[in-house]
Parts: structure tokens; C-alpha cells; sequence
């Protein structure tokens, strides 16, 4: 095997770590993605049999978006395996105690539920904040794509600029400024 | 009938209780208008001052309503333009709103009924995505992080939840 091919069947063979900004997304949405990564379905290598997964490392899970009235009507369930332990807590209680949990489960959810799964979930580094150790952030060479433009708020957005926008709507003759 | 009885009412009534106030006037009263408060020594002025709209420059319109917009098909000038509003574009959604946040109601905003409540569902969005903290009463907390519960974790909306039943266009009942 020549020394350029050598290099090709390392480069195949390596571990990618991707990172993936988790502001404003969605976590069933995104875990759709982050589960091709993590499993290696995005390369044209992949088989079941082979260990080709990447490490994805999610950053600021605390910041992240549920749809709708999801934080008060998505229930997660455990059960402590005595009878009368089962406990319904609802996403925002449990965003509460642990900002990564719900990012976590969404993942494993989406995967199958086979041996391989807790393999590979052991490959999915999650942080609540920006902050990432340096031995992490060494790693990483790739940027997962975001699935939804992070809104800006209009307190943000300069008084000026807010002024030069273009109108749609203007005021009746009559109307009094207030 | 009724339109009858009302006259009947308000000429007796005039008759009887005959004020200088006139309903009727012969100059052009109504314009733009902006209360001024300020001071003259110990009393409080408070005054009435046309001015011009700050918007008019600004104002965008699609171009067959612009034209002749009692021809066009679409009534009002918002399903005109067919802009496809998310509840993220707050720039957009911000001129139909009060300073505390309140939607204009449709005298004011001039749009037709379908539209008047899909922008009133998306200022609510945006409101309770926390985008618009800066258009709130005085008292509210302007921060969207120190809200109470669950509504202090970010959320976001999907539009197609506005219209979940197909309404029928207004237009479209007696065509043939």
C-alpha cells in the first residue's frame, strides 16, 4: 500500500468531531441530524457492522427552543420499577434540573433501540453553555449546519435601522401619535 | 326601520338639548395628529399638532393595488403584497402594534378580517417568544429570562397552526 493510500484509509477510518450550536433549535428536529453523525449515516462507508460513528459535541443546550406550548404539555416518564413509582415530569421541570436532558433523551430516542445505542450515545457531548473544555475544543474540525435561524429580538436591533425599514402599514388621516 | 327610529331620536334630541357643537364641519379637521404637553409658567398646555405621517416615505405597496386598488382582486394590501410573514419578523409585525404592545384594531391597521387576525396571532408569537420585550406595558420585566415556569425557556411557533380550518375567501361565495 503506498503512502497516499495508507493516508486515505486513515483519513476514512478517523473519527470527525462535529460541533453543533443548539440556540434556538429545535431538539426532535436536530436530533434527526445529530443521529446521522453520531451513527456515521452520512458516510458512503457505512455499514451497521462498522464502527465509522463521529463525535458530535452540542454547545449552549440550555438555550434551547421547544415549539409551541411543548414546555408545559410534554410529559417525560420514569418509573423507579416499585409499584406506585411512576412519575410524569413535564419538559420544562426537567429543563430545569438538568439542561442537557432533554436534548440527550431526544437523541436516544431517535436512534434505535439496539446494542449499539449506548455505544454511541457515549460519543455525544453535551454542554449547557459556550463554555467547552480545551481538550474538546482541540477536536473539533467540522460545524453542523443549524436547522433554524436564531431570531433577533427587536430591542436589539438598532432604533435607527428600525426606523429605515420599509413600511407596510400607515396610519389613518385621523389617527393620533401616541 | 331602525334607520328611521335613529333620526326620529337624534332630531328629538337635538331639538331639546341644541349644543354649539357641530357634527358637520366645513374645513378639513382631520389629519395626523400628535399630543404635545409642556409648560407655560404654572399651567400645563396641552395641545393638538398635525403632523405629517413618518411612514409615508417608507410605505411599501405591490403595484396593481397601488394603481387602481379599488380594481384589485385582493382587498386589502397585505394579501397585495403576498409577503410570507413569520412570526420572527418583528420589524414587520412591530408597525402593527401599540407602544405597549397591543394590536391596532382594524380602523386603524386597514386590513381585511383574515388578514387582521393572522398578524394578531403572529404579534402574539412574537410576544410570548419574548421578541418584542421592548413593545410591553411599564410594569412587565423586559427580560425573557426571569419569566416565570416554562415561560422562561425559549419557544418557538409554527405558522401553519393559524389557519388550521381552510376559511373560505370572502370573494369566492357568489362567483360563478
Amino acid at each position: 500500500m503506498s503512502a497516499a493510500k495508507r493516508v486515505q484509509q486513515w483519513a476514512t477510518f478517523a473519527r470527525t468531531w462535529h460541533i453543533f450550536d443548539c440556540k434556538w433549535q429545535d431538539p426532535y428536529q436536530s436530533a434527526e441530524v445529530i443521529k446521522k453523525y453520531l451513527m456515521g449515516l452520512h458516510k458512503p462507508i457505512y455499514h451497521s457492522m462498522n464502527d465509522c460513528g463521529d463525535v458530535v459535541v452540542c454547545i449552549n443546550s440550555r438555550e434551547i427552543a421547544l415549539r409551541g406550548n411543548d414546555w408545559r404539555q410534554r410529559a417525560y416518564f420514569h418509573h423507579t420499577g416499585y409499584p406506585g413509582g411512576a412519575t410524569w415530569t413535564l419538559a420544562w421541570e426537567v429543563h430545569n434540573k438538568d439542561p442537557t436532558m432533554i436534548i440527550k433523551k431526544a437523541v436516544y430516542k431517535a436512534m434505535r433501540g439496539n446494542l449499539q445505542r449506548r455505544h454511541t450515545m457515549q460519543r455525544l457531548l453535551i454542554y449547557p453553555g459556550e463554555e467547552i473544555p480545551e481538550d474538546i475544543i482541540q477536536n473539533v474540525s467540522n460545524q453542523i449546519r443549524q436547522l433554524r435561524l436564531v431570531p433577533t429580538r427587536l430591542d436589539h436591533i438598532s432604533e435607527e435601522e428600525v426606523k429605515k425599514f420599509p413600511k407596510v402599514m400607515d396610519y389613518p388621516q385621523d389617527y393620533v401619535l401616541k | 326601520m331602525s334607520f328611521l327610529t335613529r333620526t326620529g331620536y337624534s332630531f328629538a334630541k337635538n331639538t331639546i338639548l341644541s349644543t354649539s357643537l357641530r357634527s358637520i364641519s366645513t374645513t378639513k379637521q382631520l389629519r395626523l395628529k400628535e399630543l404635545r404637553e409642556h409648560k407655560e409658567g404654572s399651567s400645563l398646555v396641552v395641545e393638538g399638532v398635525t403632523v405629517p405621517s413618518p411612514r409615508t416615505e417608507l410605505l411599501i405597496r405591490a403595484v396593481n393595488h397601488q394603481e387602481n386598488p379599488h380594481q384589485c382582486k385582493d382587498t386589502c394590501y397585505m394579501c397585495a403584497l403576498n409577503l410570507d410573514v413569520k412570526h420572527t419578523d418583528v420589524l414587520i409585525l412591530s408597525q402593527f402594534v401599540r407602544t405597549d404592545g397591543c394590536m391596532l384594531p382594524r380602523r386603524i391597521t386597514g386590513l381585511c378580517q383574515r388578514q387582521q387576525k393572522k398578524i394578531g396571532k403572529l404579534v402574539t408569537m412574537a410576544q410570548k417568544a419574548g421578541l418584542m420585550i421592548n413593545l410591553t406595558p411599564a410594569y412587565c420585566h423586559k427580560d425573557p429570562k426571569k419569566r416565570y415556569g416554562f415561560k422562561k425557556f425559549n419557544t418557538y411557533f409554527d405558522e401553519k397552526t393559524i389557519f388550521m380550518k381552510r376559511i373560505p375567501k370572502p370573494t369566492d361565495r357568489f362567483e360563478r
